[in-house]
């Protein structure tokens, strides 16, 4: 092969690489999902899932035992009843898969890769159902085994949410503006309810139905026969999940704005409430707390009057919703210093938790 | 400033064509396709410098006195680079005519790349981005999220004609649009080559053939792989600049459509 003919592959490698790869990040990427129960957390971070021992923060295991670039985690991950850790992929292969929480190993003889979309969402673990939502806007329906049990369902739009159930029925809210409202078994009811904006979070389950918050600023009741009002409105986007505690919404928007709503009657219960940066994640209520995090990295907890309590700068952007496990809080910052950081009611830290790079 | 320069403005002219056209299915496709036109548009004074440059140096490979200079120089380099360089200067041919435009261009193919990437919104952090390249007079709430049906495709995932049967090595199906973008790819490739030089003691000349040549075979295949793996929005912009890159280039009635077939390439330069 002459100098020319090298020269040549080299400039195409360099335009591959600048083309693919010109931010120097993964071309796949966001914020990490996070879940614990009452011995671990799980923290899905790209490449891999690190299991973190609560007491400690050191970590337990880490899936898989290697980088796989078709093996991308960034869904929150679920645990079941039956003791399995499912989480999606967001990487080349679709792969959905089950983990042993206290090992890693996974539990199915195969990953499902049946869906032609990747794994934003978390998926909704009912009597043995797995309803698994897909970037390809189908809904899917998978046994304890990961096995389709019925035909996915076609929703529409990009499915970025975990369904939620008041017991009775799924509501799953999706990118095409839409709130979607189905029996247990997985068929339609009724008309989809536009939402007017796009919801990428799961609605909240209230009295008699749902709330949810879209791109439209508002915060949106549905009712379980599928009636609309608008509960609450926003100054700017709507991005986490509204809180729903004792009659009370408590949400916040792009501009930063935190609200606390009575349901009932639609009125703030706070005056204008603005400690901070755009706040995307969903709230967390705890105790007498809600607590914030913002995409500046400030770790915020106020009281039921919005006063705040303490604040904690991070560093990195608060993206993903805060996770309570017994008393102890986690907070996990998006290109922060660490990747985990645990937390008692008084703001008192505990640990933080940093993956050792190989 | 790239944000700011390249991608926000490229970012928001795609997703205002696509605002426009009225967001439905298939809309966001023929948004690309706009905006690749209206990119070709706007840099064709730059396509049709490059072409004029690689004419005219392609047209002084057949030059008696540039052969011949060649020849009485081949164990000179020094003097042939000196004599080159006057017939250069006599003729007012700019030797970097031909590649200083596709230089200039490059940042501009990669930040419609990255446009294009961006504007698919395939997760929520690409989401939030892309909220925030908006400039304030977009309709937001209805771009966002694009509905990223066009044709048989859904172009934010790799493209692919489903098959009866299972093929490992394809999991997407049958790469209809991979192989599109590759033959475009060489066919705009080939249309562009020189001829052979009839004077094998033109070494530069030789070079720079050979050079086009491997050209003609790994561009293609390397954005065949990219159409294969990327999004099918992707595949759209390279076909769509192809095609445009084709009719340019034949519309100055110097293609070599010979060079499109086996041996096509030595025919044509027997010819001249």
């Amino acid at each position: 092969m002459n100098r020319k003919k090298i020269f040549v592959i080299l400039l195409l490698a360099f335009a591959a690489l600048t083309l693919s790869a010109c931010s120097g990040q993964p071309l796949t990427n966001t914020w990490p999902g996070l879940a614990a129960d009452a011995e671990r957390a799980y923290l899905a971070t790209g490449s891999f899932i690190y299991a973190v021992d609560l007491k400690t923060g050191d970590q337990v295991w880490q899936y898989p035992s290697e980088a796989d670039n078709s093996l991308l985690f960034f869904a929150t991950p679920v645990l079941t009843e039956d003791g399995q850790l499912l989480v999606g992929s967001v990487g080349t292969t679709h792969s959905f898969i089950s983990l042993d929480p206290a090992s890693g190993a996974e539990k199915w003889a195969q990953p499902f890769s049946g869906a032609k979309g990747t794994w934003v969402a978390p998926p909704l673990v009912m009597n043995g159902t797995i309803y698994a939502p897909n970037t390809d806007g189908f809904l899917y329906f998978l046994d304890m085994n990961g096995k389709q049990t019925a035909n996915p369902l076609e929703l529409g739009g990009s499915l970025w949410s975990a369904p939620v159930t008041d017991g009775e029925l799924l509501y799953i809210a999706s990118l095409d503006h839409h709130l979607h409202i189905l029996d247990l078994d997985g068929n339609p009811i009724g008309e989809p309810i536009d939402l007017g904006g796009a919801s990428p979070s799961s609605p909240t389950v209230g009295e008699g139905g749902v709330y949810a918050g879209s791109f439209n600023a508002t915060v949106g009741f549905v009712s379980s026969n599928g009636e609309f009002q608008t509960a609450a409105e926003a100054s700017n986007w709507l991005w986490g999940s509204p809180a729903f505690d004792n009659g009370v919404l408590y949400f916040a928007d792009l501009n930063g704005n935190i609200y606390s709503v009575d349901a009932a009657t639609g009125s703030q219960n706070w005056g204008e409430l603005k400690p901070d940066g755009p706040i995307v994640a969903s709230p967390l209520v705890a105790g007498d707390q809600v607590y914030f995090g913002s995409e500046n990295g400030t770790f915020i907890a106020l009281d039921r009057d919005g006063g705040i309590v303490w604040e904690k700068a991070m560093g990195g952007s608060l993206y993903t919703p805060p996770v309570l496990s017994g008393d102890t809080i986690l907070v996990a910052p998006y290109q922060a210093e660490f990747a985990l950081a645990a937390y008692d009611a008084s703001g008192k830290q505990a640990w933080t938790f940093t993956p050792v790079k190989e | 400033m790239w944000q700011t320069f390249i991608i926000q403005p490229m970012v928001n002219l795609l997703l205002w064509i696509y605002d426009i056209l009225g967001h439905g299915p298939h809309m966001f496709g023929i948004a690309i396709i706009l905006f690749t036109i209206i990119i070709r548009l706007v840099t064709w004074p730059l396509n049709a410098s490059q072409v004029k440059g690689a004419q005219a140096m392609q047209e002084l490979q057949n030059d008696k006195e540039w052969q011949d200079i060649q020849k009485k120089h081949a164990k000179d380099r020094e003097k042939l680079a000196q004599e080159q360089m006057r017939i250069y200067k006599e003729r007012g041919i700019n030797p970097f005519a031909s590649c200083l435009p596709t230089l200039i261009q490059f940042p501009i193919i990669i930040g419609l790349y990255q446009s294009i990437s961006r504007a698919m919104a395939a997760t929520p952090l690409d989401m939030l981005n892309l909220a925030r390249t908006l400039y304030p007079f977009q309709n937001i709430e209805n771009i966002i999220p694009l509905n990223s049906t066009f044709l048989w495709m859904h172009l934010g995932r790799p493209e692919g004609i489903p098959l009866p049967f299972e093929v490992s090595f394809l999991p997407n199906g049958f790469p209809l649009l991979a192989i599109i973008v590759a033959l475009t790819t060489y066919v705009q490739t080939k249309l562009t080559m020189p001829a052979t030089p009839p004077n094998p003691s033109d070494q530069a000349a030789a070079q720079t053939a050979a050079m086009s040549s491997s050209m003609s075979v790994y561009m293609p295949l390397m954005l065949g792989w990219f159409a294969l793996t990327f999004a099918s929005g992707i595949s759209v912009y390279f076909i769509t600049s192809n095609l445009l890159g084709i009719i340019q280039y034949a519309a100055t009635g110097r293609a070599n459509w010979n060079n499109l077939l086996p041996g096509g390439n030595k025919k044509n330069a027997t010819k001249k």
